[in-house]
């Protein structure tokens, strides 16, 4: 359908909208036409992507002089397949004439795109982008110039520089919108090299659909998303866990294996360095003269030679020359030898050790004598004198390369990170494992550039509540901040709190509480009766891996799986993503056939962050408990002593709302349309309190009765009976009544004409 | 460990008050042998078909039980009751001796399907067959009356009733199951079972559980194919499994490494499953884009090594590069679900351990033929439409289909049973064969025509002309109508039609109870015990009753039908005469011989 907003003619790829998503385009588009950020939260199941999409798309169609630039970025690669899929069926939908000059396309890392059969045969993601790395650098190719025979090179790469050169990339990519497979099929076809092709095209497409890191991780971000403009529009899809994604990118642990291999690391340096000597010593003495010019890098890499760049943020490099004191090979050597001695020693503590970079630095300046200077330039004199030495193998110096992070991040910032050295882990005290943490918590450090950079950058989820946090937590002004509600035909949700098992005995995770064999039977007992009441698929969120394990080996000694088993077959999540993902498979194949299925899964966890339960394959989600983060962790207890210094907020607040989030995010995977319908069960006593319920999302809180806060199981089965019956009944989609719940175009040209008339 | 032999009563169930009579023990068995010889009590049970043992606390003036149970889930076994406690105490010790000992025996990995040996006297009904009598007694209103009149009437036994009628029963089965069951859903679970006493550890294994266990782990049936027969038993090899088994339960890590350090065999069950590692390599290129969360893991450099929050408490970090297998509880339910929903391929019986793994390597071997790359296949992108396409949006996606319309069912279904009628009988009901210009030889040729140019070009050519198959539903369609009318019209025109109703009911009950008692009757002889002796007096008893009436029947007949009764009377009267001469013949034959009158 095609319709006016506000004097905008929007193209909507399907024959009705939603209310909310008429009142999403429109704040929409007053960001848009601001020139400003955007934090906007809406109802799982209701159409964000659309939305989005359409009217981005539209707004520039209908404005030349702001052509389409738009880069979306999702938490996983399967939600970039469903987004990309999205953006096909809208392509399909505009005027022809733009259609056809509309390039899409996602990027992923080789692992995803290689079709190079045997680089692409490698297992793990490292593997791939080493393999590559041999067929492709720049000096391989020098060697196979000289030396056809005995150096392999890959094809398909050799095509790719061959167009770039005659500069004819484009003819080898129609506009269009390509996925993953899509550009594999499209690289195996032409024989060109997918990976790079889709790195070259992403300065020109439209539309670039990849994951956040690729915006956020200084390291990937620099080399993949350095040439993006100003002009773009960038969105961050499920963005509710965004600041742990900002903090993450910037953080860095050191074990004793990662010391190990780093000294592995440096012998064979330094029998390089030996061996270019004694064969090529020029390299070397060229490397000190670029470095004395003040040229960490050697200027413009050719793309195939990029390798994952400095984990500080742009804006915070140095552009200075390399102190003196590392330039020549051997004695950079020697500092990094003496930074790993040093680092070795910390690391044989018997307590726990909480400091702030100052302070380590410090420790670092007078022990190792490295001062602050030379730590910052680690990163960029390692990257340059592994280029000298024509290094191919990265994935074998991961581990001297998290070193040098190590050392770039602490010679950079002083504020907003703490160094944690643990012994051992906290819940197994009698196993030691020493680790040197370099933890940020703040997550607006990562995501700064992004903001200055930027003109509109929107962020977007189905759980921003309360919407008033984020941009605290992100240290950013949005011109919109709205949170809307959904309008639904039906009750089509069921949202309820059990706080009592069948025995009328209090259900709760608590820590106290959760491994109370009474507890684990009342939880089975509420699990057993949905599974025999409930039709198709049901998803179990727990709190954690460990608490998973021991809850299902528990009901499996109690017999209680058994029963679950006489109903629907049960799938579980595991930390293996291989194994998971079959199970996911198989488990939405159980309810395709009708047999059904129970999927147990981990709040926080692969699952909970990005697969969808709707229809047929989620009709009831059960929470376990409230997943509270691990609250002894030192990390957690360092970020929110930060957050309460920095940004004023209390750790029981954050605490909460953080766990909320998380419950919120994993019962609302149920629902993905309103002709959809779900049950969500919150399975712990500690629901039912107001100052936990309240930080639910708005959409959830509305469709939960003050008569479901206090449920037993069994009152929570006849519920559930009612409301499938309920379900069942045909109603009318349109929305009864006065309220209109989908519109058609000749409703959205009356509303039009009220507005005028008003 | 010698034998026992002690007084006891044998009951059914807990209210039954019970058969006395003498309960013998050795080490392999136990017999019972009712005081009453007549009894049908008796029991001849195998010590190895028995799984445990029961009994209960005796005070005030409770009987003192024992009970020996043959399958621990169902229940069902035997039980006795005994005079005093001490009684009860002694045969309790040496029951628990035998079983014991017995279940030292490794696991009998091909164990029949357990019969117990001569329990026959008492039927042992699951309730499904119970059900499944009761059900066939509803359908059949006659079946009903005969079952009312003779076990109800104490004439025959119900088992007796029922073993002429196996069939029937058997029937009912096999249309249940005409669906071939699947893995079940529950996992049915390699459980030990320590009996309290030694220091053993049982474990059970079924046919069915291995069939099961060789779905779900190929690399023990890849070594089951390997090493029996020829480096081991099948036993030995079962007994080397659950000893794996039984380390990875226990969780003993350090125990389970040190044995399969030692025992090479051993060490193949405790290893990762190489062979499902490969099946999931392959299966994960396939699989619906939309979850694939390993695409995703291989596109994350956050969670670079070292890179990241490490230890938060949201992970766990493990190393699971070892060799040996972690298996945890989770990987085998999941195992478990896919292979239930992937289904049993092959036809395969149940039988023996050797042909299950062999069917189920061929049907794995069939390789995925289209397993390379699909990235260009049409099918992906149609799924991942379907599953982000927002559904109330859209006007619903039609699927075509043609409406079966049937303007009256009731005609429709009346044609076809009438068309079942003829195809039966076979009789030409008055309809003049049509005068077709085709021989039966013409015809002949012409099909024969007809197929072999059909199977010349398996194209979508029409099999038969069309003026031909025409003509032919033409045929049958006037075929349908005629029949139609015909049954309406004078139904019955045989001898029975001329009798009057009442009479034509009654005679028709006797002949089917005549039929019953005369089967029961014939398969008794020879007469070989007690019981055969006991059923044939019954039965004798209830032929006479009949012949007796059927006699009153002839009798009291108006004279006009007369006749017709008496030729209708005269065949049942026949074979009832027959009955008798043959059981006088006996007699008299076992009279002569000297033998007792109730000879056997």
């Amino acid at each position: 359908m095609r319709f006016d907003l506000d004097g905008l003619p929007v193209h909507f790829p399907y024959a009705a909208i939603y209310p909310e998503q008429h009142a999403y385009m429109g704040e929409l588009k007053r960001a848009l036409d601001a020139r400003g950020h955007a934090l906007l939260e809406m109802p799982t199941g209701t159409g964000k992507t659309a939305a989005l999409i359409s009217l981005i798309t539209s707004y520039s169609l209908a404005n030349p002089s702001r052509p389409l630039r738009l880069i979306y970025c999702t938490r996983t690669v399967h939600e970039m397949e469903k987004t990309l899929a999205e953006l096909r069926l809208l392509f399909a939908h505009l005027p022809p004439a733009a259609s056809r000059s509309l390039l899409a396309l996602g990027l992923s890392s080789r692992k995803n795109l290689c079709v190079h059969p045997q680089a692409s045969a490698a297992a793990a993601r490292d593997s791939v982008d080493t393999a590559c790395r041999r067929l492709t650098a720049s000096w391989v190719r020098e060697k196979a110039a000289s030396d056809p025979e005995s150096t392999p090179l890959c094809e398909f790469y050799e095509t790719f520089d061959r167009a770039a050169a005659a500069g004819d990339l484009a003819s080898l990519m129609p506009p269009g919108v390509y996925t993953l497979a899509d550009l594999r099929a499209l690289g195996r076809q032409r024989r060109v090299c997918p990976y790079f092709l889709a790195r070259q095209m992403v300065k020109y497409a439209n539309v670039v659909v990849y994951s956040y890191q690729y915006l956020l991780d200084p390291k990937v971000a620099s080399i993949v998303s350095r040439e993006m403009q100003k002009e773009c529009v960038v969105v961050f899809d499920e963005a509710h866990n965004i600041d742990n994604v900002c903090i993450e990118a910037l953080s860095v642990s050191i074990r004793k294996q990662t010391l190990e291999g780093a000294e592995r690391n440096l012998r064979r340096i330094s029998h390089e360095i030996d061996r270019f000597k004694a064969t090529d010593a020029n390299r070397l003495r060229a490397e000190y003269n670029r470095l004395v010019d003040g040229l960490a890098q050697r200027g413009n890499l050719p793309i195939s030679d990029a390798w994952l760049a400095n984990p500080a943020l742009p804006d915070d490099i140095l552009r200075e020359a390399v102190p003196g004191n590392i330039r020549r090979a051997e004695h950079f050597l020697a500092v990094l030898r003496r930074l790993v001695r040093f680092l070795d020693g910390r690391l044989d503590t018997e307590t726990v050790e909480n400091e702030m970079p100052v302070a380590f630095v410090a420790s670092i300046h007078s022990q190792a004598g490295i001062d602050q200077k030379m730590l910052r330039f680690c990163y960029d004199r390692l990257h340059s004198l592994m280029m000298t030495l024509e290094i191919t193998d990265t994935d074998e110096f991961m581990h001297i390369q998290t070193i040098c992070d190590f050392a770039t991040l602490i010679g950079t910032y002083t504020r907003g990170f703490s160094i944690i050295i643990e012994p051992y882990d906290d819940r197994m005290p009698d196993i030691r494992d020493p680790v040197i943490q370099l933890s940020c918590h703040d997550a607006s450090l990562a995501i700064r550039p992004v903001f200055d950079r930027f003109e509109t950058v929107v962020i977007t989820s189905g759980t921003l509540s309360p919407i008033d946090l984020y941009p605290r937590l992100l240290n950013f002004n949005p011109v919109i901040s709205r949170s809307f509600t959904m309008s639904l035909t039906r009750d089509c949700i069921c949202p309820m709190v059990l706080t009592r098992g069948s025995d009328q005995l209090p259900v709760s995770t608590k820590f106290d509480m959760r491994s109370d064999p009474g507890v684990v039977r009342n939880y089975g007992r509420l699990l057993l009766e949905m599974a025999s009441a409930v039709p198709d698929g049901i998803v179990g969120f727990f709190v954690s891996y460990s608490y998973m394990d021991g809850i299902v080996n528990s009901w499996h000694e109690m017999g209680i799986l058994q029963d679950i088993m006489q109903h629907k077959l049960v799938f579980i999540e595991t930390p293996d993503v291989v194994e998971t993902t079959l199970a996911l498979d198989n488990y939405r194949k159980a309810c395709d056939c009708g047999r059904g299925a129970v999927f147990f899964s981990v709040a926080r966890g692969k699952v909970a962050e990005g697969i969808d339960f709707d229809r047929h394959y989620g009709r009831l989600v059960i929470m376990f408990g409230v997943p509270f983060q691990y609250t002894l962790s030192r990390i957690l207890l360092a970020r929110l002593e930060y957050l309460r210094e920095t940004f004023q907020i209390k750790e029981g607040d954050f605490l909460t709302f953080d766990a909320l989030r998380q419950a919120a995010q994993c019962v609302g995977r149920v629902i993905r349309s309103k002709a959809d319908y779900g049950m969500m069960i919150f399975a712990d006593k500690r629901y039912s309190r107001h100052d936990k319920r309240s930080k639910l999302p708005g959409w959830i809180l509305s469709h939960l009765h003050d008569a479901h806060l206090n449920l037993s199981t069994d009152m929570a089965l006849h519920i559930a009976r009612e409301f499938l019956r309920r379900m069942a009944q045909p109603y009318d989609k349109t929305g009864s009544g006065g309220k209109k719940t989908l519109l058609t175009e000749e409703d959205l040209q009356a509303m039009a004409q009220d507005a005028m008339e008003m | 460990m010698g034998s026992m032999t002690i007084g006891a009563k044998y009951k059914t169930t807990l209210k039954d008050p019970g058969t006395p009579g003498i309960l013998r023990m050795n080490d392999d068995k136990f017999t019972f042998t009712p005081n009453d010889p007549r009894s049908a009590m008796k029991l001849n049970v195998d010590f190895r078909s028995i799984k445990g043992h029961k009994f209960n606390k005796v005070d005030g003036n409770k009987p003192a039980l024992l009970n020996l149970s043959k399958d621990s889930d169902k229940g069902g076994g035997y039980m006795f009751e005994f005079d005093n406690v001490g009684n009860r105490d002694l045969s309790r010790d040496f029951v628990a001796k035998v079983l014991g000992k017995h279940q030292g025996i490794p696991p009998r990995p091909t164990m029949p399907p357990e019969i117990s040996g001569s329990s026959t006297g008492l039927e042992q009904l699951s309730a499904a067959e119970v059900e499944r009598r009761v059900k066939l007694l509803r359908e059949d209103s006659e079946l009903q009356k005969l079952h009312k009149k003779f076990v109800l009437g104490n004439i025959l036994q119900e088992s007796e009733f029922w073993a002429t009628r196996k069939n029937l029963l058997d029937d009912e089965a096999n249309k249940a199951s005409k669906q071939r069951p699947g893995f079940k859903t529950a996992m049915s679970d390699v459980r030990p079972s320590a009996d309290g006493r030694t220091n053993k550890v049982t474990f059970n294994l079924t046919s069915e559980m291995i069939h099961q266990i060789f779905a779900e782990k190929p690399a023990v049936r890849r070594a089951f194919l390997d090493f029996v027969p020829k480096k081991m038993t099948d036993i030995e090899f079962w007994r080397k499994y659950c000893r794996a088994e039984y380390l990875l339960r226990t969780k003993n890590t350090v125990a389970a490494t040190a044995e399969a350090a030692e025992d090479e065999e051993l060490a193949v069950f405790l290893k990762n499953d190489d062979i499902l590692a490969k099946e999931a390599k392959l299966k994960i290129k396939r699989v619906d884009p939309t979850l694939d969360m390993a695409a995703d893991a291989g596109d994350d450099y956050i969670h670079l090594p070292d890179h990241g929050i490490l230890r938060d408490g949201s992970k766990e970090t493990v190393d699971t590069d070892s060799e040996w297998a972690q298996r945890t509880l989770s990987q085998e339910l999941n195992r478990h679900a896919a292979v239930v929903l992937e289904g049993i391929t092959s036809d395969v019986e149940l039988t023996d351990a050797k042909t299950v793994a062999e069917a189920l390597t061929r049907s794995k071997k069939e390789p995925p033929s289209t397993s390379t790359v699909d990235d260009d296949s049409h099918e992906r992108l149609v799924k991942v439409a379907r599953m982000t396409e927002i559904e109330d949006l859209q006007a619903p996606r039609s699927v075509p289909y043609a409406p079966l319309s049937i303007k009256d069912p009731r005609q429709y279904f009346d044609s076809q049973q009438a068309n079942a009628l003829r195809s039966l009988g076979g009789s030409n009901d008055g309809r003049k064969a049509r005068n077709c210009s085709l021989s039966t030889e013409e015809v002949f040729h012409h099909i024969m025509d007809q197929i072999s140019s059909f199977k010349v070009n398996k194209s979508n050519c029409s099999v038969l002309e069309s003026d031909m198959a025409l003509k032919v539903l033409n045929e049958l369609n006037e075929g349908i109508s005629r029949s139609r009318r015909l049954n309406l019209k004078n139904p019955q025109e045989g001898l029975l039609g001329r009798v009057p109703q009442h009479t034509q009911d009654e005679l028709m009950d006797h002949w089917t109870a005549i039929q019953e008692l005369l089967r029961h009757f014939w398969s008794s002889y020879p007469i070989t015990s007690a019981v055969l002796y006991n059923k044939v007096q019954r039965v004798k008893d209830a032929m006479t009753q009949i012949y007796q009436k059927l006699q009153a029947i002839k009798e009291s007949a108006q004279p006009d039908v007369r006749h017709e009764i008496s030729r209708l009377v005269k065949p049942m009267t026949q074979a009832l005469d027959a009955a008798f001469s043959h059981d006088l013949e006996q007699q008299q034959k076992s009279a002569k011989a000297g033998n007792k009158p109730n000879g056997y």
